[in-house]
């Protein structure tokens, strides 16, 4: 029993931070209608904005996860935005959705070229020493990930539901012709949704990457887990894509622990199919008119 | 005198080599009631994105209560008092009635910080719930906008487009799929708020029962021009109307 509460709280720390990247696949949907294939590459990023504030301009962590987060929202949202969506989406979804899996690829390659190959170490933010919960050993990092990313979720659906910003920002995604005749000014909107997206992928990467460590090729594994997550949850609600994170975060360990470690890659793709054959909106989705 | 409320000058706008609003002028007082009619392809639709600032026309002013407002934004023209019901549906569907009618209201009121910090309901909790309970939906103040039925959801939006007290209100085809019993409600409610609150309305609408009992004035295009302009009696009896668009 203790080692089955070991594993599940193991995984919903992890599945959680998978959530947080899911969710900006989530959130990028409904102000753009479209789909960031970098998102992975926007987790793994400000994993080494962090590393270059403190490496190069020998900032302490403290300052240097606020520099990585600054930058983040500065490159990775509004930039992003202004140089890659706005310019683009005129042209249509697939060819933005294109052009962000070549932003993937740049990400990658760049940091490749431009910082290292190797795996990084990346300070952790909570200390890694073991702590008895209920009779199981759980990492105090876990379990404080877990809180943390909860938390940002919490705080980030109060803020869309409770805020009059966050109804101007659903009215925009909802229905962005009617939000502008209202009064709505739908491209502030907009942007705003892209800086929440950025900050979102940077505090993933900054819980994800002691575990992981800074690599430039973290986004291909962490981009597609949270990408199946937005789908399995509901590509259009955030607790959707929540519960995407968790569930497969949790499945993952569990498959790991008491059915095999070999195929639990493979498992996430499963998980995709079968939603896909049986409720194709996701679990919390709700279905979405197309017409031609 | 005072000016108008809309004050349409000479608008003209062309899709490639078809003119689609030919030269249309036209003004429309303090609490007058006016239609718009025509038959499909007339350039009533085309017209109202003109005056709204959602098309930019290759000619002619607009101006409202004297001040020109050609070429701005739909959101600034709603700041001055410019308000819309649209054909198709539009409200939010994955918001409460409550939710879409005080969003309506809030963005002419307070600061960046009040956005962020202020009351969620930005004050206008009283005003919205009066607003629920004149167009009686106050039993669907809580439900989602898009689980309700065509015609309720046609409420809504009528709602909304009175929610920030406009002095003008342009409604596209406000009876387009609506029953026969929300229409009537619906026109009573359009009749009383014309009446309690002096605001003028400017109706495009094909239902020529509703159009013909709701408005004071009817303006009636074809192939992009003014035809005939009158009231709803000398409009029935326009021969050249008749011709072109009523029918024998």
């Amino acid at each position: 029993m203790s080692q089955f509460l070991q594993v599940l709280l193991s995984g919903l720390a992890t599945g959680s931070i998978y959530a947080l990247a899911a969710i900006g696949f989530a959130l990028v949907w409904q102000a753009a209608q479209t789909v960031n294939f970098a998102q992975g590459e926007f987790v793994m990023v400000p994993a080494f904005f962090v590393l270059i504030g403190m490496g190069f301009f020998g900032m302490p962590f403290w300052l240097a996860l606020a520099f990585g987060l600054a930058l983040s929202m500065l490159v990775l949202g509004y930039a992003f935005k202004k140089l890659i969506v706005e310019p683009i989406l005129p042209h249509g979804g697939i060819t933005l959705i294109i052009a962000t899996m070549a932003l993937a690829i740049l990400l990658k390659e760049t940091v490749k070229e431009s910082y290292s190959a190797e795996a990084q170490p990346f300070p952790a933010l909570f200390s890694n020493a073991p702590m008895n919960f209920f009779g199981a050993a759980v990492s105090i990092q876990d379990i404080l990930n877990l809180i943390v990313s909860l938390s940002i979720v919490v705080v980030l659906t109060l803020f869309l539901n409770r805020t009059r910003t966050g109804r101007s920002m659903q009215a925009a995604a909802q229905n962005p012709a009617v939000a502008e005749i209202l009064g709505v000014n739908v491209k502030r909107m907009v942007l705003y949704t892209f800086l929440i997206n950025a900050a979102l992928a940077s505090l993933a990467a900054f819980l994800i990457t002691p575990v992981y460590l800074a690599k430039f090729s973290n986004g291909e594994t962490i981009g597609l887990i949270a990408f199946i997550a937005a789908i399995v949850g509901g590509f259009n609600q955030i607790r959707g894509a929540l519960v995407g994170g968790l569930l497969i975060g949790v499945l993952d360990n569990l498959t790991a622990t008491y059915v095999t470690a070999q195929y639990r890659a493979a498992l996430p793709l499963v998980l995709l199919i079968m939603i896909i054959l049986v409720r194709p909106q996701g679990i919390m989705g709700t279905s979405e008119g197309r017409s031609v | 005198m005072t000016a108008p409320v809309l004050s349409v000058r000479n608008i003209e706008k062309r899709f490639g080599g078809i003119r689609a609003v030919r030269g249309v002028s036209f003004d429309v007082h303090k609490g007058e009631i006016l239609g718009l009619i025509g038959p499909n392809g007339s350039g009533k639709s085309t017209l109202f994105n003109c005056i709204l600032g959602q098309l930019v026309p290759n000619a002619g002013e607009v101006a409202v209560s004297g001040r020109d407002v050609s070429g701005m934004r739909p959101s600034d023209l709603n700041k001055l008092g410019v308000g819309r019901t649209f054909q198709q549906l539009s409200v939010f569907p994955r918001m409460s009635v409550f939710d879409n009618i005080i969003l309506a209201g809030q963005e002419h009121r307070g600061t960046m910080s009040s956005r962020l910090f202020g009351a969620p309901d930005a004050g206008l909790t009283q005003d919205a719930e009066r607003m629920i309970a004149f167009f009686r939906l106050t039993h669907l103040r809580d439900e989602l906008a898009g689980s309700l039925s065509y015609g309720q959801q046609k409420l809504v939006d009528a709602a909304m487009a009175f929610m920030a007290g406009p002095s003008i209100v342009l409604l596209d085809e406000p009876a387009g799929g609506v029953n026969l019993t929300m229409l009537a409600h619906l026109k009573d409610r359009l009749v009383t708020y014309n009446a309690e609150h002096g605001t003028t309305f400017v109706v495009i609408e094909h239902n020529m029962e509703f159009v013909m009992s709701l408005c004071t004035r009817i303006i009636v295009l074809a192939e992009g021009a003014v035809i005939a302009e009158g009231t709803p009696d000398e409009i029935r009896s326009n021969q050249t109307v008749i011709d072109a668009y009523l029918g024998g």
